[in-house]
């Protein structure tokens, strides 16, 4: 389905509507007006009727007129208006002057019965022209002939009326309705204007022409404005961290890279393949290959962490990510039947990304159960004196790390390479997200005898 | 022990089966998940290495699709990008372990070897038959404190015989769980590697650990000691 611009939608929903109500309006004025004319038409032919009513007699089943009628067109041929008296059994009775001449379309109303004191009005159309007729039925004197008194009149001259106010009426409404839809376009380009304006500031963004969008938009639109600049900044500097990483990552595989190509032709020149030194070499060699396995993790990791400072908060339950990781360490350490002693509040959340918590939890606990010799607690609590913030403590009962070395293992953007041998980078890489929530690590010794490692997580807001 | 390998990564592939035969296993490749499917619903196999990013169906559906299959046999997952997202959902879909490459061959082993004896039902790497001791993660056999030279093959069947012990396990099985396709499973030589095995476990023949079942196959009679 073709995506018809905002503005094109409004226009079209708004015209469509104005023809609907205009042309409604057009038709109920006209109907209106046109059966006003004809009850107008109607009262003038009963005076007519009145007029002749006044001024007739009857004698011997002849009808006269005492006086010249006073109604002049009665009396002139064709004028245009017709009088006929007639009763239902034995049709015409009279005609005016007037009628002489004339053939009406119809004749069928000299014999109509219409009941005393009740009249009939009716549009008799013709080839040539159209005529509106009032029939009204009277008692005579004698009380018991009854005779219908029958007006015509030529309905050329109201139809010409209603066709002018016709005119005027669509020319009117066709008026309006241009109108209209100027006002429309004016009202709608002021109406979107601010998104034209945020698009052409996004074109500039693109452009580098801005870093952000900086004009003041509605209300309506602010949230959106503070999104999108959100993104962007994320985005930004998702990518300035990208080149750090890959500078970093190069910079500190040259070491293990240097010290593997000094032992390389060492090896290819060495003369016993099982002499101490060679042996030695090998392992050095093994060392470098495992230095440079963990720098390309540590940078991966640090690479792919969301930048939560900016990133658009998603909230995730500690206590069933917590659950999952737990149930696949369990299996993989299925051999040290570990008990977990498990105090989770069910409803502490983390806002935030769910990867980062997950690496957050994989990383802590997997030292726990690597390093615990027989139980583990895990402590989940919602700290109250942050807003959605969350503590996450994970005790074990193994040797724990020496206090002088607990700075050293939390060393935070510490480059892999200053990393000492044999230490795992699972707790800097913990040490290195929680940073990017704004929260802290401390590593103490557990009332287990081994190692407390507590997280403290706020929420990016309570920054 | 007969093994399955699905690794898309050809070099790979071919390091692990040569490295895993090496180490005694039976080891056969499938190089994407289709395969892989195919050959854990159409074998019989002891544990299976199923490498997360595969082409045709992924890692992950593999393993929740062999589940669904009712294969019960343990699974290790190789994943390169090593986080814990993947590995949680590796383990949740039905894998038992996971190895983060790049890795080395002993640390597959390792896993492996503690995945067979878990499935086996044996929480400690010694499995204990008094008066027979067998070292898993040393590959040693003793019999009484003394220890026992096994050849590759004798050790083989021994550790298979006694991770399922009291059940008779047919000649087919153990040569398809001992042993390469293309072996030649016609001939005596379990018979002979049954017997050499009897000599050395029981030279006076009091102990009788490996009974015959008649026209079954073989079965380890000897109770686990605690």
């Amino acid at each position: 389905m073709r995506a018809y611009s905002l503005r094109s939608r409004l226009m079209w929903v708004f015209g469509i509507l104005l023809c609907v109500f205009l042309g409604l309006t057009g038709v109920v004025l006209d109907r209106a007006f046109r059966s006003s004319v004809e009850a107008g038409a109607a009262e003038q032919l009963q005076i007519q009727i009145y007029l002749l009513l006044s001024a007739v007699d009857e004698r011997d089943d002849e009808f006269y007129f005492l006086e010249t009628l006073q109604e002049p067109r009665f009396n002139q041929l064709d004028s245009g208006l017709y009088g006929y008296i007639s009763s239902a059994s034995t049709g015409e009775l009279w005609r005016s002057d007037s009628a002489r001449a004339f053939d009406p379309p119809e004749l069928g109303f000299l014999r109509e019965r219409i009941g005393v004191g009740q009249s009939r009005f009716q549009v008799m159309p013709d080839e040539a022209a159209v005529y509106f007729r009032l029939s009204y039925g009277i008692l005579w004197e004698d009380g018991i002939s009854e005779f219908n008194f029958t007006v015509l009149v030529n309905a050329d001259p109201y139809y010409s009326e209603i066709r002018n106010f016709r005119r005027d009426l669509w020319s009117w409404l066709g008026g309006v309705a241009v109108l209209l839809l100027m006002i429309q376009t004016l009202l709608l380009r002021w109406g979107l204007a601010p998104l034209s304006r945020m698009a052409l500031d996004l074109r500039a963004i693109e452009l580098g022409e801005k870093d952000n969008l900086e004009a003041e938009y509605p209300k309506e639109l602010r949230g959106v404005a503070a999104n999108l600049n959100q993104l962007i900044e994320s985005e930004r500097k998702q990518q300035s961290r990208y080149r750090t990483t890959l500078g970093d990552l190069a910079h500190s595989l040259k070491t293990p890279l240097a010290v593997m190509s000094g032992i390389i032709p060492w090896l290819k020149s060495a003369e016993g393949k099982n002499s101490s030194e060679f042996l030695s070499q090998l392992r050095a060699a093994d060392e470098q290959i495992e230095r440079m396995n963990q720098i390309v993790t540590y940078q991966l990791q640090r690479a792919v962490q969301a930048d939560n400072s900016l990133s658009i908060a998603r909230r995730v339950n500690v206590a069933e990510t917590t659950d999952q990781v737990i149930e696949a360490l369990q299996k993989v350490y299925a051999d040290k039947q570990m008990f977990v002693h498990r105090e989770i509040d069910k409803h502490a959340q983390f806002i935030g990304d769910k990867r980062d918590l997950m690496e957050l939890l994989g990383n802590v606990l997997d030292n726990a159960y690597k390093y615990g010799r027989s139980e583990l607690i895990v402590r989940i609590k919602r700290e109250a004196t942050l807003t959605d913030g969350v503590v996450i403590q994970v005790e074990d009962d193994g040797q724990g790390i020496p206090n002088e070395q607990v700075a050293y293992v939390l060393q935070r953007g510490a480059r892999a390479d200053t990393l000492m041998q044999g230490q795992g980078i699972g707790l800097a890489v913990v040490a290195d997200i929680v940073d990017s929530y704004g929260g802290d690590v401390s590593v103490t010794t557990s009332v287990l005898g081994g190692a407390s490692v507590k997280l403290t997580l706020t929420a990016p807001a309570s920054q | 022990m007969r093994l399955l390998v699905v690794e898309d990564e050809s070099l790979l592939r071919q390091q692990l089966k040569q490295g895993l035969s090496y180490q005694g296993f039976v080891v056969d490749v499938a190089e994407d998940g289709k395969a892989g499917l195919y050959f854990s619903t159409e074998y019989a196999y002891d544990a299976a290495i199923i490498d997360l990013g595969l082409p045709e169906i992924d890692g992950i559906s593999l393993i929740k699709q062999i589940r669904g299959a009712d294969k019960q046999f343990p699974i290790l997952i190789l994943t390169a990008r090593g986080d814990w997202q993947d590995k949680v959902a590796g383990l949740d879909a039905g894998a038992d372990d996971y190895v983060v490459k790049p890795f080395r061959l002993e640390e597959i082993v390792a896993r492996l070897n503690a995945l067979l004896r878990r499935a086996a039902g044996f929480a400690k790497p010694k499995l204990n038959f008094a008066p027979l001791t067998l070292d898993l993660t040393a590959k040693r056999l003793s019999v009484s404190d003394e220890d026992i030279d096994l050849t590759a093959y004798e050790y083989k069947l021994l550790e298979y015989l006694m991770m399922h012990p009291g059940q008779v396990i047919s000649k087919t099985e153990l040569t398809e769980h001992l042993y390469a396709q293309d072996y030649d499973r016609d001939s005596n030589v379990l018979e002979v590697f049954v017997r050499r095995l009897r000599l050395k476990l029981d030279p006076q023949q009091t102990l009788k650990p490996i009974e015959t079942v008649r026209g079954q196959g073989y079965r380890f009679c000897l109770a686990e000691s605690r």
